[in-house]
């Protein structure tokens, strides 16, 4: 009797190792930060199209919402340092944000034969020479949204082709009892009056390649006529009430939602910003519509990617990866999430509204300079030390000897400390 | 001696457990505050104090940073107390509804400091939050205040509402201090011609010392590592005006990856509440053994 038991007891234990080996096996441990509305659909039916695809195969996913994937990554942080990383979690796709990982992460080169994907995009990924993540969505950063019945009523020409011409239309918005600019940077996020300032240095001479030196490293800012000239703008915006009072108190979706109810004329954000509007019932180019940042040619963006961190080496970890460079992963995302495809040869027709197409348009267009936002160029530490300086910019918006020193001592923060 | 032994074999697991959980990881905390460690998984090379040299000569936000835990932890501790010793007194006053009274003002303290820093974020919102939108219901719309989206007023929001959450247990803490008074002496105080003011000035109140202490002890523990409430209120913000320490080492550590660096701020506020702490703790016991 005692024998049976003992015997039992060693072929549970045996049976118990082996499916937990099984599972582990086949078992895909992912980390992202989708974790509500458009975005949470959007993983939702690509874990469901990989699972379709390879049935043999589970997810195991961990959302970690809040602080623009922030938070996430302080947690990935912490489980490599414990030695225990997941099979792959999502990161901004960018050089900057990249090689703030690279020490961790292994080359997936191999892993993107035949990613149809432009040049420029490719490079935005490599560190080194190497491939470090698969892209998975586009973002254009450099967005102007505007309220379509207050623009109307307000009696405003869009699209608008200059900031002299901006600050024309946001005066007669103020005159007439709205808010002009909608801007959040509340809970720490300073980091969105970032997007703004890159919004207007995408629009000044030479924008592009001010924005591509500055987030290398290479410039002194105070000494940059751009980027000074960048900074007196965005005071002048806050100068003149043009934005909202409460902007240090809302996050960038509540302020979304003062020119979703009509409350604000202007947004300047990313194109996931379509996704919040659709889901407050809104209709693209009928309630809002969308233009880049007036007087800019540029695409700024950048995306998301999906990395392979160092001693993974499960091959439902690679089949995931390699998945995700397929425009059938990329079909099954995009249009949900409400961003651009990055393969050239995603189809279009029927599946994306007409601002998505519009937006893809520009992507598409070799003629369009592609520029690397604040999110995937610079190294990690730009958000949250550039973030604290622009919050504390808009304390006292004045362009003086003591601001321009605040600037390039938080520069150097990032980019030599 | 064998009772020794005994003693030691039970307490052991509880020694090692503390001993690696909590005094090893302090001590690799500090090791790690004495290198330049700023690659995710690869150690940093050793530079001696030069962490905490470039904290106290160059970091531009420690300074400030500093001042407003000390101010944070000064306006929490020096409202929390008297109002945890004066709710204590009313409840020992027998009120009226005492029970429900009770209730009411141990209620903050069962929140999590998440739903407490969500609602006060939207109590204190100035465009749509409750205490803005009573003023102009009252026709007082020019008192309304811009509360957490003000540099100077943002701390004090954020005290407030910890201030909130904590009286409560100052209550409580008081309120069985009190009750823990002999009747005897009270009574005694009665028969003698003392009133009601001077039996709670000159016999209660003085008695609570050991109350007091503990109360102390506690708030500051927790207004020295406060950083629920700051980084839900206003993440610090507007600019650096609510900054405090332990979201500076958050801040520094995980999103600036300065990881040798904010190892030295964790050090900093551990000293901190060393200095702070073991002048109470070695009184008490002086006291203990007096």
């Amino acid at each position: 009797m005692k024998k049976s038991v003992i015997l039992l007891l060693i072929c549970s234990m045996l049976m118990l190792s082996f499916t937990a080996f099984s599972a582990k096996e086949n078992e895909l441990l992912v980390y992202h930060w989708w974790t509500a509305g458009g975005e949470k659909v959007a993983i939702d039916a690509l874990f469901e199209a990989f699972l379709e695809k390879y049935p043999e195969y589970r997810i195991v996913e961990n959302p970690v919402g809040g602080g623009g994937g922030g938070l996430m990554r302080s947690q990935i942080k912490t489980m490599i340092m414990a030695g225990n990383p997941p099979d792959t979690f999502q990161i901004t796709y960018g050089t900057g944000m990249i090689e703030s990982f690279t020490s961790v992460l292994q080359p997936i080169d191999n892993l993107m034969k035949d990613f149809n994907v432009p040049q420029d995009v490719m490079d935005w990924g490599r560190v080194d020479g190497k491939m470090y993540g698969v892209p998975l969505n586009i973002m254009q950063s450099n967005c102007l949204w505007y309220n379509k019945e207050i623009i109307e009523e307000v009696g405003i020409q869009m699209p608008i082709h200059s900031i002299g011409e901006f600050y024309v239309a946001c005066e007669k918005i103020k005159n007439a009892g709205y808010t002009p600019l909608a801007v959040g940077s509340g809970m720490g996020q300073g980091y969105w009056i970032g997007t703004l300032y890159e919004a207007i240095v995408s629009a000044l001479p030479n924008g592009g390649e001010v924005l591509n030196a500055y987030y290398a490293g290479e410039v002194i800012p105070s000494e940059n006529e751009t980027l000074v000239e960048a900074l007196k703008t965005l005071a002048n915006i806050y100068n003149n009430g043009y934005i909202n009072s409460d902007f240090s108190a809302l996050t960038w979706d509540q302020a979304g939602q003062l020119l979703a109810t009509g409350k604000a004329a202007f947004f300047v954000m990313g194109d996931w910003t379509k996704g919040l509007f659709d889901a407050s019932g809104l209709k693209a180019n009928v309630d809002y519509g969308y233009q880049s940042f007036p007087g800019s040619s540029l695409f700024v963006g950048h995306a998301d990617c999906f990395v392979l961190p160092k001693g993974v080496d499960s091959q439902v970890a690679k089949d995931w990866l390699s998945y995700l460079t397929t425009a059938e992963a990329e079909t099954v995302f995009c249009p949900l999430k409400g961003a651009t495809p990055p393969r050239l040869d995603a189809p279009v027709e029927g599946i994306y509204d007409s601002i998505a197409q519009e937006i893809m348009g520009k992507f598409r267009d070799p003629g369009v300079t592609k520029i690397l936002s604040e999110f995937g160029a610079p190294p990690e530490s730009y958000l949250s030390l550039f973030g604290t300086f622009f919050s504390e910019f808009f304390l006292e918006p004045e362009v003086n000897d003591a601001t321009l020193e605040n600037f390039d001592i938080t520069y150097e923060e990032v980019f030599l400390y | 001696m064998k009772k020794k032994l005994e003693l030691l074999f039970f307490l052991l697991p509880v020694i090692i457990l503390v001993a690696f959980f909590v005094y090893g990881f302090i001590g690799w905390s500090f090791y790690t505050s004495l290198t330049d460690w700023r690659i995710i998984g690869v150690k940093g090379e050793f530079v001696g104090f030069e962490n905490y040299k470039f904290l106290f000569t160059r970091d531009r936000s420690f300074k400030s940073t500093l001042f407003n835990t000390l101010e944070l932890s000064a306006i929490f501790i020096g409202v929390t107390m008297p109002l945890g010793l004066a709710l204590a007194i009313l409840l020992d006053l027998g009120i009226y509804a005492k029970k429900v009274f009770r209730i009411i003002f141990l209620l903050p303290l069962s929140f999590s400091f998440v739903a407490s820093a969500s609602m006060w974020f939207w109590m204190f919102s100035p465009e749509i939050g409750v205490i803005n939108s009573f003023l102009r219901l009252l026709g007082m719309g020019n008192l309304a205040q811009p509360w957490i989206t003000s540099s100077t007023q943002s701390l004090w929001c954020i005290a407030i509402a910890y201030v909130w959450q904590f009286s409560g247990f100052a209550t409580l803490v008081y309120y069985s201090g009190i009750s823990g008074v002999s009747e005897d002496i009270r009574e005694a105080a009665r028969i003698d011609g003392a009133s009601k003011f001077q039996e709670y000035w000159r016999i209660v109140i003085p008695m609570q010392k050991p109350a007091t202490l503990t109360v102390l002890v506690i708030l500051l523990m927790y207004s020295l590592k406060v950083f629920d409430l700051v980084w839900l209120m206003t993440g610090g913000g507007p600019g650096r005006s609510s900054e405090v320490l332990s979201t500076l080492m958050y801040k520094t550590t995980f999103s600036r990856n300065f990881f040798g660096r904010g190892a030295s701020i964790g050090i900093v506020m551990f000293v901190i509440s060393l200095i702070i702490i073991l002048p109470f703790f070695v009184r008490r016991r002086r006291s203990d053994y007096e």
